[in-house]
């Protein structure tokens, strides 16, 4: 059974007009999916509407062979779907402690697993009364993954978490997201840094106007320089150099 | 001068009481609430009819003082049950109207509230008359605090020492409330991003709820100490109203501290400007100080530049 899969998903902010259009996807447990296009393919839309922060019109989704389309986002990481938006992803009013307390609060964590996240953070932790909007870039970053890690989630999705971030915090960044994986979560990662994605990713999904063209292997997408022209917008020779 | 200042804290402690309420549904709901001066009145009405039925069930004419106060008991459930009929009338007036509202445009949910609020003022007054009344006849002396031969003294009721404590305690327990409780964690983000909440696992119409029940219980609260400490009116909302706002924007809209502040400094000036301008104008001090902010500082002094 897939951790994740999406069958003729049609989603969007208008009914007349979707931008994800009968996209379908299957994502198997403990596996990195990458969901890679050009800008303006739904990318973004097809993460958040999984999410339940974008009107279902067709299809649905399945977490571990349970229907939660169009389900209240707020009752997704209780069912064990955590999502990490680009922007604006931590609460920037409160400390990093509070961040992650009102995360562990929601779900009723023990206090243990915010003390392991500490450990996989130690940036944070050293700093964990800081005001969340102090923090540099890839800090936020951190923290809003771990934010999400803290309701214990069997599927990760993340929107362009490289956004913004210097090469060397997206290779930090990344490396986290490995240690994650390793710990058996599955994780759904959009991306605009195709190199990047597809380097720690097991498969990829290309989306062109709101449905997936193609799927494959991670390796076979980097290699192949026909893919990289038709959707990722640049020759096979540059498509790992970023958005 | 000292006893403007008295009655400044007095008056200023029920504006913070009502600001804060104002303020909240401000910073979750995003729109200016005209409504919310009508939930003091309502808070305070409805103790007062509560008040009248609890005299009624013990065959007591009137309040048995508990001293050193002018009210007894019976106030206290009456402003109790009270608070939960103002709550009440909040989540209705939200199921009915703002919820159906939320998704246009803010001015559109404004424009509501002015009309909920001539609706919620009107019907108060066609319940219960447009005569002045009191919780409490009983005459109470005050205390000297402050000699006269200092700064021509001060005298304090005890009644206004109790809304002084009242409002100070309310503030301790919001702010405990604010940054020690996951309901109170969970406004503070819904107030900040919204949809991060609901990704985080907030359930944002439930804040919602209780930012309503919250802002409806502090506007009681308001009301009844407004009742004891001056009089009941029908118009007590709508006196307040200017006051409320001037409160929440001086002190940065949307911030709950801010707002007790502002609501103090609006008491205090609306006092100290009484011997200079007479007390049929010091509501225009509200009006100034609105807009003495606006042009100086129009994040407020707590508020955060946007």
């Amino acid at each position: 059974m897939s951790a994740l899969a999406v069958e003729g998903l049609i989603a969007g902010y208008e009914p007349d007009l979707p931008i994800v259009r009968e996209a379908s996807l299957a994502v198997a447990p403990g596996e990195i999916l990458a969901v890679l296009g050009p800008n303006g393919a739904g990318k973004s839309t097809l993460i958040k509407a999984i999410a339940g922060l974008v009107r279902v019109y067709g299809g649905r989704v399945l977490l571990e062979g349970e229907e939660i389309t169009n389900a209240p986002a707020h009752t997704m990481v209780r069912r064990g779907l955590a999502f990490v938006p680009q922007t604006e992803n931590v609460f920037a009013n409160l400390s990093i402690a509070e961040n992650l307390d009102l995360a562990a609060a929601i779900v009723k964590a023990p206090r243990a697993r915010v003390g392991a996240l500490y450990d996989l953070f130690p940036d944070l932790a050293r700093q964990r009364r800081l005001a969340a909007g102090r923090l540099s870039g890839g800090q936020r970053q951190m923290l809003a993954v771990a934010r999400a890690l803290v309701v214990a989630p069997r599927v990760l999705m993340l929107d362009e978490p490289s956004a913004g971030l210097s090469p060397k915090l997206v290779g930090q960044v990344f490396e986290k997201l490995l240690e994650i994986r390793a710990s058996g979560v599955t994780i759904v990662l959009v991306e605009q840094n195709v190199k990047a994605a597809l380097a720690i990713a097991d498969r990829g999904v290309i989306l062109v106007e709101g449905k997936e063209r193609v799927m494959g292997e991670a390796q076979s997408l980097m290699d192949d320089p026909a893919v990289a022209e038709l959707y990722l917008g640049r020759s096979g020779r540059h498509a790992g150099e970023g958005a | 001068m000292l006893q403007l200042i008295a009655d400044g804290l007095v008056v200023g402690s029920v504006v913070s009481l009502g600001a804060v309420g104002l303020t909240m549904t401000y910073a979750i709901l995003r729109f200016a609430n005209f409504a919310h001066g009508e939930l003091l009145a309502w808070g305070a009405y409805l103790a007062l009819s509560m008040l009248g039925i609890l005299l009624a069930i013990g065959g007591a004419e009137r309040m048995v003082p508990l001293s050193p106060f002018s009210f007894g008991w019976e106030l206290v459930v009456a402003a109790l049950v009270a608070c939960v009929g103002a709550a009440a009338i909040a989540l209705v007036l939200d199921k009915l109207l703002f919820s159906r509202l939320r998704h246009g445009a803010a001015i559109t949910l404004v424009i509501a509230s002015f009309g909920a609020a001539l609706a919620l003022r009107n019907l108060l007054q066609f319940l219960w008359g447009p005569i002045p009344t009191y919780y409490s006849r009983e005459l109470q002396i005050a205390i000297p605090l402050v000699p006269r031969d200092v700064l021509g003294g001060m005298r304090i009721t005890p009644d206004q020492l109790l809304v002084l404590a009242l409002a100070a305690a309310t503030v301790v327990g919001l702010h405990l409330f604010l940054t020690r409780t996951t309901l109170g964690k969970a406004m503070r983000a819904t107030a900040l991003n919204p949809q991060l909440a609901r990704v985080a696992g907030v359930d944002v119409d439930g804040v919602i709820r209780a930012t309503w029940i919250i802002g409806a219980v502090l506007a009681t609260i308001a009301g009844v100490l407004a009742g004891l400490t001056v009089q009941l009116r029908p118009q007590l909302g709508f006196d307040l109203l200017l006051p409320l706002f001037a409160a929440a924007i001086l002190g940065g809209i949307g911030n709950v501290y801010g707002a007790v502040l502002g609501g103090l400094i609006v008491g205090l000036a609306e006092s100290l400007a009484v011997p200079l301008i007479g007390a049929e104008y010091r509501a225009a001090v509200s009006f100034l100080v609105i807009i003495a902010i606006l042009l100086v500082r129009p994040q407020g002094l707590l508020g955060e530049r946007t």
